[in-house]
């Protein structure tokens, strides 16, 4: 057991800071892209034209059975290819992100819709609301309110996919703490010390999502 | 779109041959991981439900611990940092003489990390087959391991094929993640064709087929597996 | 005003659950309908307001053909005020707001105009306390008075009730009834499906029985209670009013 030193952490502090803020930021951006898209792939999925419910079912079955991995590979490759010019790691991954998010969180969005009432839609569009009226100001509150536990469980697990950026190089909190490591040589003071702070943050926030849980189920 | 297509790229020499050995060390992988994630979270799954206090304990202390580390981290624990937390001997051991070091180490650490979802699985599986069904078992005088194999185990591995196919799945996916220390699997595969020809949209595209294919081929078995082996009258009731 | 004509529907092809439908409703009258239940008289209902489609016959509303794929569906039920059984009033607002959302959304009355109307008619329905609680706060008929006064704000020429009471524990049918038979002396054009025949007795003009998915007996009240009528009528109605 090699003498282990701790201090490399508190040495490196900003750059360690600097990729937690990447983290986050590719979170809270995958977090609202993911859930925007998945919206909207949820009301296609329960839309009356065929058409438009297979594409969104296809879209959805297909994302899900892909690794993130690969999904990243991928529009890290045809992100520059597209446009036409070279584009950086961000970019693409952000891209993969919400994409691949947006699959998760339309099956969330969508057992969320089904949880409601038949009858509320019922009862909107009996007043007179449009189908896009009725969605909006009585169905999908509903529905999220319904599903904000499970969103938010998703969530967590969105931060924690986040690392994966690490196969691409971008400068996540995960990429930072080995790029420490390796060149200071302390491979196992970082490696724990992401552990430990990955573990930190994910628990506390799951905590947090019980807590809520049960303050919702009165 | 400035692209040089040519699909036969795949079928050629030495990329097809890649492409096959990638995928045999996906599923070798897969296959091994989840005999692990299988036996040791069902395992765990039963301390979760046992009426041992330390035993349930030991069930969410593993769950808690695995559940809330990304895989990738896990990953480099295992492979990085265990190692130097051992004793020397065996320490050097795990480092140089082990076979297949890096294969070894992805399939027990994916392994490990899939088994607290099964463990979460396999519990919400005995926690619908209910407490009432448990008390019949010991009512007429089984003991707590016969009330778990013959009346709990069996009923709830039947409502929990669903969720652990897809535990499979999962399993499966992340075995791409092994690609970040070394194992050429398929993923990685396609990303070394990738590099060596530029032909990015075949080599991937050739990835996704075997990932999509597999995801729909194991669907459609668990449905045939859920279909013979379900109680009469209860898939009726499960569709309703 | 509302004349249905012939109406047929299936639900699946072995399955017709309206044959044949046909009445109409003046303005002013009440019209109640009974029958057992799978008569098909919830679906009836909700076929004159468009929320179930027909797969035969015709249906009018004022000037409007119902059926007719180009009628604006929306800006009809505008115009026509609906009940439902279980209330469904949208739980995520206030009572208040219940009654304000169509007004502001698609009529677009301006907040101050559709709260003092909404302030009005949850007067009217003895509720103006409760104007700021959310609907989980009510009780059952509490709950089905704000949807009344929710169908009245959008100030409607027609009010359809599917079975308003039949989701209500006893005591608190009679409140819900009492508005309902007020609104009828008022005026309004009502269709009304319901077991209650009291109600049926006070205010109804004609009382139509269903059943099996086909009219059987159309006649004003006082003929439909007395008269020999059908002998089905005749059984239902002795099986509803012995309890």
């Amino acid at each position: 057991m090699t003498d282990l030193d701790f201090s490399v952490i508190g040495a490196n502090a900003d750059l360690l800071w600097d990729g937690m803020q990447m983290t986050l930021l590719l979170t809270v951006l995958g977090i609202v892209g993911g859930i925007l898209l998945g919206t909207v792939l949820a009301m296609l999925r329960i839309a009356r034209v065929p058409v438009l419910a297979q594409v969104a079912a296809l879209y959805v079955n297909f994302f899900r059975s892909l690794p993130l991995i690969l999904v990243i590979f991928w529009l890290f490759f045809l992100v520059p290819l597209i446009l036409g010019r070279p584009v950086g790691a961000f970019s693409s991954v952000l891209v993969a992100f919400v994409m691949f998010e947006a699959a998760y969180y339309s099956e969330i969005i969508r057992a969320g819709i089904n949880s409601v009432r038949p009858g509320q839609m019922a009862a909107a569009r009996a007043i007179g609301m449009s189908y896009g009226q009725s969605m909006r100001e009585v169905v999908l509150p509903q529905a999220f309110r319904a599903m904000t536990p499970i969103l938010l469980t998703q969530a967590i697990v969105l931060f924690q996919d986040t690392a994966l950026v690490y196969v691409v190089g971008l400068r996540d909190f995960l990429v930072s703490a080995e790029i420490v490591a390796n060149r200071d040589q302390r491979l196992v003071e970082m490696f724990l010390f992401v552990a430990l702070v990955y573990f930190v943050m994910s628990f506390a926030a799951s905590c947090g999502v019980r807590i809520l849980q049960r303050r919702l189920a009165t | 779109m400035n692209y040089n297509w040519d699909w036969g790229i795949l079928f050629r020499d030495p990329y097809a041959g890649w492409i096959l050995a990638g995928l045999g060390w996906t599923l070798a992988l897969s296959l091994l991981a989840w005999t692990i994630a299988f036996s040791l979270g069902t395992l765990l799954g039963i301390f979760r439900t046992s009426s041992s206090a330390l035993l349930r304990g030991i069930g969410t202390v593993y769950v808690e611990l695995f559940r809330n580390i990304p895989l990738l981290v896990q990953l480099f624990l295992w492979y990085f940092v265990f190692p130097e937390l051992l004793p020397d001997e065996a320490g050097r051991w795990v480092k140089r003489d082990m076979p297949y070091p890096a294969f070894t180490t992805a399939f027990i650490a994916i392994g490990l990390y899939t088994a607290s979802r099964v463990c979460e699985q396999v519990r919400s599986g005995i926690e619908a087959v209910g407490v009432g069904q448990r008390q019949a078992g010991r009512a007429i005088g089984m003991t707590e391991p016969q009330v778990f194999r013959h009346v709990l185990l069996p009923n709830a591995f039947r409502i929990v094929i669903p969720p652990l196919t897809s535990e499979f799945l999962t399993i499966f996916k992340n075995s791409s993640l092994a690609l970040t220390i070394g194992v050429v699997e398929l993923t990685a595969m396609t990303r070394q064709i990738e590099e060596y020809t530029f032909q990015g949209f075949e080599a991937f595209t050739a990835a996704t087929i075997v990932y999509s294919t597999v995801t729909f081929t194991v669907m459609l078995l668990m449905r045939v597996v859920e279909r013979r082996t379900a109680l009469p009258g209860t898939l009726s009731a499960a569709k309703a | 005003m509302i004349a249905l004509s012939g109406v047929d529907k299936w639900y699946t092809r072995q399955f017709q659950v309206l044959k044949d439908c046909s009445l109409s409703i003046d303005k002013g009258e009440v019209v109640v309908v009974c029958g057992p239940s799978g008569s098909g008289k919830s679906t009836l209902i909700k076929t004159v307001n468009g929320l179930e489609p027909i797969d035969g016959g015709e249906i009018r509303v004022g000037d409007t053909l119902v059926s007719d794929r180009k009628t604006d569906l929306d800006a009809l039920r505008s115009r026509i005020g609906m009940v439902f059984q279980n209330f469904e009033l949208f739980p995520h607002r206030t009572t208040l707001q219940n009654v304000t959302m169509g007004q502001i959304k698609v009529l677009k009355r301006s907040e101050d105009e559709a709260v003092a109307k909404a302030e009005a008619l949850l007067e009217r329905v003895e509720l103006s306390a409760h104007a700021n609680k959310y609907p989980s706060q009510l009780s059952g008929g509490q709950q089905q008075r704000v949807a009344i006064a929710r169908a009245l704000a959008m100030d409607p020429m027609a009010m359809l009730f599917d079975e308003p009471t039949s989701a209500l524990d006893p005591e608190m049918i009679n409140e819900v009834l009492d508005v309902m038979v007020q609104l009828a002396r008022e005026g309004m054009t009502m269709m009304v499906v319901t077991h209650e025949m009291g109600f049926a007795r006070t205010v109804a003009d004609r009382v139509v029985f269903m059943d099996e998915g086909r009219i059987i007996e159309d006649a004003p009240t006082a003929t439909f209670f007395e008269a020999q009528g059908s002998e089905r009528a005749q059984l239902f109605l002795s099986k509803i009013l012995s309890h």
